[in-house]
């Protein structure tokens, strides 16, 4: 029998899968338009759209707590959802970053684009996970998540401490490094949203 | 009834069948208080004049003398309903206490069905019971056999009411006294009876009212009189052997002291069942309310 | 004074004692244990084996849907279950780790420690606010002035009942309203300095703002008392309780402190219940 709430539920979970799409799409446009050079409207416009639908989201949970008193996996999800919502609006966020790294320096076509390339793959990776996981509250594949998250951050120190040691072309090596902190940024979202998944389905948050 | 709705929001048909029902119930109520009101009439019509101090305290004459009264009636009827009082309402409460608070017990159901038997037997049965009990033993009408015979009357009435009355009285009390740490006699005496005492106090004057009432019994137990009483152990008067004597007598002067004699024992009702009514019917169903 | 040592009334013929045995030295955080507890209507089994250990000084939700036993399991509690006809008990319940179903104990005596506060009010209708806090109190002899009203003011007190009737205490205690009579009979069920409080459903007879003044009086209590409460309604256990039993068809499921049971329960059957999705 539906309760009372399931309606409210509902209308949120549709909210995240809209983010989610949004947030995945963000990412993978913005790269694209880095790599190539191509300039690109739409990630703003979704950034925006991002930013109000995690306000809707928050709105939404807070009015579901306050009415209906939820509980157990109710009350994780919901909370969840508020934390996660966060997590794909960073990911449009740091798109628009990425295409205003690209705005403010202008042609990078001379640059190596291996690095970003390689972490850009890692990390689309790893939100096309957090996705899933949280779509299908998937355990398992959520605890994958925190791994490559490793992967990620040992490249950009990588590349961090290669820039240091004096770069052949200044604008290259500050937008590859600032791209790859923003990539960085987004693969830590990724692991954020994978424990809020694992606390979803156990109620157990990640060790301090 | 139909106020307030505007008459046009109940098909006409059904109204006028509930004017007809109120109007049939309005005839069986008038029906039924009709002979109280004529009763009641005639009794103050044609006893009043009959009344006057003399009449109340005088012993009754020979026929033909004038200034006899009732007052050896008045005080038979006071002394045996008193004593039947004292002997039934101890029995009878302690009788309504044990069916209502220890229904459990088999000794409770028995008794409790054959107290409603009882209470329905012909008092005139009742009579006979006593004089062959009492008359015949000790040889004598007496006082004594009369109150005993009114006391067998009440003794039913009063455990059933009283039983009654503390059935009413809602479990959650006992239960709220008993989770206090006060035991189940404490509770019965100091919770459940205080809380029915009003129905108790009913039933004990309706008991009374009954018992003042009673003819047959006394036919065969106390006798009747002329004289005050000597003495328990004696034939005494009562106020509705005197009625019944007097009535059927051929005499125009008993047939008035018949009808004064009677107006005593009306007024004696009404005023015992207004009271129950006023005083304790008031609080008892304020209380009923509450609870 | 020992309300335990007191006289028993005239008609009480008891050869029992009206004191339990000694508690055992070792400190121990649990005031009532239950054992095995089983109980019974005739043929009918509502409780079917429970074990359920009570901490002291906290309140105790039981929650569960009806039928599930759990007004049956309090009125075992202090022994007022068995007063039904046909009403039996098994098993054991600990109280301080003696057992108050020993035949050596007088049942009276155990529910002056295990008091109980009902789902309607009773306040004793033909007495005054003052007698019926006193009810107990008197009916065990105590007829001390004094003692009665320093008594009956540190309960109403408790109770967060005084101030409201402090200068209508001769008022008849069937005439204070719904919220304000539950709060007498918690007063009088304080009066005789019980160690356990029993509450079956005390609020659902209230409307919020008297049951918030219920709660608020439940808190305050848990410091001196032991408080076990029965309630249909869960957010009232999630606001009060410490920790919560969840019982199901006469058994319990689970039990823990009410934060962890609400967020994240143990058992499946638990959580179907609290988020609504039984039937």
């Amino acid at each position: 029998m539906p309760r009372l709430m399931d309606m409210g539920l509902e209308k949120l979970n549709s909210l995240m899968m809209e983010m989610a799409t949004l947030s995945e799409d963000a990412v993978s446009v913005a790269i694209e338009a880095y790599v190539t050079g191509k300039k690109s409207r739409e990630v703003n416009v979704w950034a925006e759209k991002l930013r109000s639908l995690h306000r809707q989201v928050s709105e939404l949970s807070i009015e579901l707590i306050a009415r209906y008193q939820p509980v157990a996996s109710d009350l994780r999800y919901i909370k969840s959802c508020f934390e996660i919502s966060y997590g794909f609006f960073r990911y449009g966020r740091y798109a628009h970053d990425i295409i205003e790294v690209l705005e403010m320096f202008g042609d990078l076509s001379k640059c190596d684009h291996t690095m970003v390339n390689e972490t850009a793959r890692k990390t689309q990776e790893m939100i096309r996970m957090s996705i899933d996981a949280f779509t299908r509250k998937d355990v398992g594949l959520a605890k994958k998540i925190p791994a490559m998250d490793d992967v990620v951050d040992d490249r950009y120190r990588k590349n961090l401490s290669e820039m240091m040691k004096g770069a052949a072309d200044t604008k290259c090596a500050l937008s590859t490094a600032l791209v790859l902190r923003y990539l960085e940024r987004i693969a830590d979202h990724a692991t954020y949203i994978s424990e809020s998944v694992v606390y979803i389905v156990t109620g157990l948050e990640p060790p301090a | 009834m139909t106020q307030g709705l505007g008459s046009g929001s109940i098909p006409s048909g059904r109204r006028y069948l509930d004017l007809l029902m109120t109007a049939l119930v309005g005839v069986a109520v008038l029906l039924a208080l009709i002979p109280l009101v004529l009763i009641v009439a005639d009794v103050i019509i044609q006893g009043a004049p009959a009344i006057n101090l003399s009449f109340l305290t005088n012993s009754p004459t020979p026929v033909n003398i004038p200034g006899g009264g009732i007052g050896p009636a008045i005080e038979g009827t006071s002394v045996m309903v008193g004593i039947a009082t004292l002997i039934s309402v101890p029995i009878g409460v302690g009788a309504g206490i044990f069916f209502s608070e220890w229904p459990e017990s088999r000794l409770s159901t028995i008794s409790s069905f054959t107290n409603d038997v009882l209470a329905e037997f012909p008092s005139i049965v009742i009579g006979i019971f006593v004089y062959v009990l009492i008359v015949l033993a000790t040889h004598s009408f007496s006082a004594i056999a009369g109150a005993i015979a009114l006391s067998v009357i009440m003794v039913p009435i009063v455990a059933r009411t009283t039983e009654e009355s503390l059935k009413i009285v809602p479990n959650t009390l006992r239960e709220a006294s008993m989770a206090l740490g006060i035991s189940r006699w404490k509770t019965v005496i100091r919770i459940v009876i205080s809380t029915g005492k009003n129905g108790l106090a009913t039933g004990i004057l309706l008991a009374v009212a009954r018992a003042a009432g009673e003819t047959a019994p006394l036919l065969l137990t106390a006798l009747g009189s002329t004289f005050f009483l000597t003495g328990l152990f004696q034939p005494t008067a009562a106020l509705p052997l005197l009625i019944y004597t007097y009535a059927t007598s051929p005499y125009q002067v008993w047939h008035e002291q018949a009808w004064g004699a009677a107006l005593i024992l009306v007024a004696f009702m009404l005023v015992l069942n207004l009271t129950v009514k006023l005083v304790i019917g008031r609080k008892f169903s304020e209380m009923r309310a509450e609870i | 004074m020992e309300i335990g040592t007191q006289k028993e009334a005239d008609f009480e013929v008891s050869e029992v004692e009206t004191e339990l045995p000694p508690r055992p030295t070792t400190a121990t955080a649990t005031k009532l244990e239950t054992r095995g507890l089983k109980a019974n209507f005739g043929a009918n089994q509502i409780l079917k084996g429970v074990d359920l250990r009570i901490p002291e000084k906290s309140i105790t939700a039981i929650m569960g849907p009806s039928g599930c036993g759990k007004t049956t399991f309090i009125r075992c509690l202090n022994r007022l279950h068995e007063l039904t006809p046909g009403a039996t008990v098994q098993g054991e319940v600990l109280l301080d780790g003696s057992n108050i179903f020993s035949p050596r104990v007088d049942p009276v005596s155990i529910r002056r420690k295990i008091g109980m506060v009902f789902q309607k009010p009773n306040p004793f209708p033909t007495m005054s606010v003052y007698d019926n806090v006193a009810a107990g109190l008197k009916l065990s002899g105590v007829k001390d002035r004094k003692l009665l009203d320093e008594t009956v003011e540190r309960s109403l007190r408790l109770a967060f009942l005084w101030d409201e009737v402090k200068n209508e205490l001769k008022k008849s205690g069937a005439a204070l309203s719904g919220g304000q009579q539950q709060r007498l009979c918690i007063a009088r069920a304080l009066a005789v300095e019980p160690e356990v409080v029993l509450m079956d459903e005390p609020a659902s007879a209230l409307d919020p703002t008297a049951t918030a003044k219920i709660e608020e009086a439940m808190a305050r209590l848990k410091r001196n008392y032991t408080i076990v409460i029965v309630t249909h309604n869960m957010q009232q256990a999630a606001r009060v309780a410490d920790q919560t039993a969840f019982f199901y068809l006469g058994e319990l499921v689970e039990f823990g402190p009410t934060a962890e049971l609400f967020e994240n329960p143990k058992e499946e059957l638990t959580e179907r219940y609290i988020t609504g999705k039984f039937g």
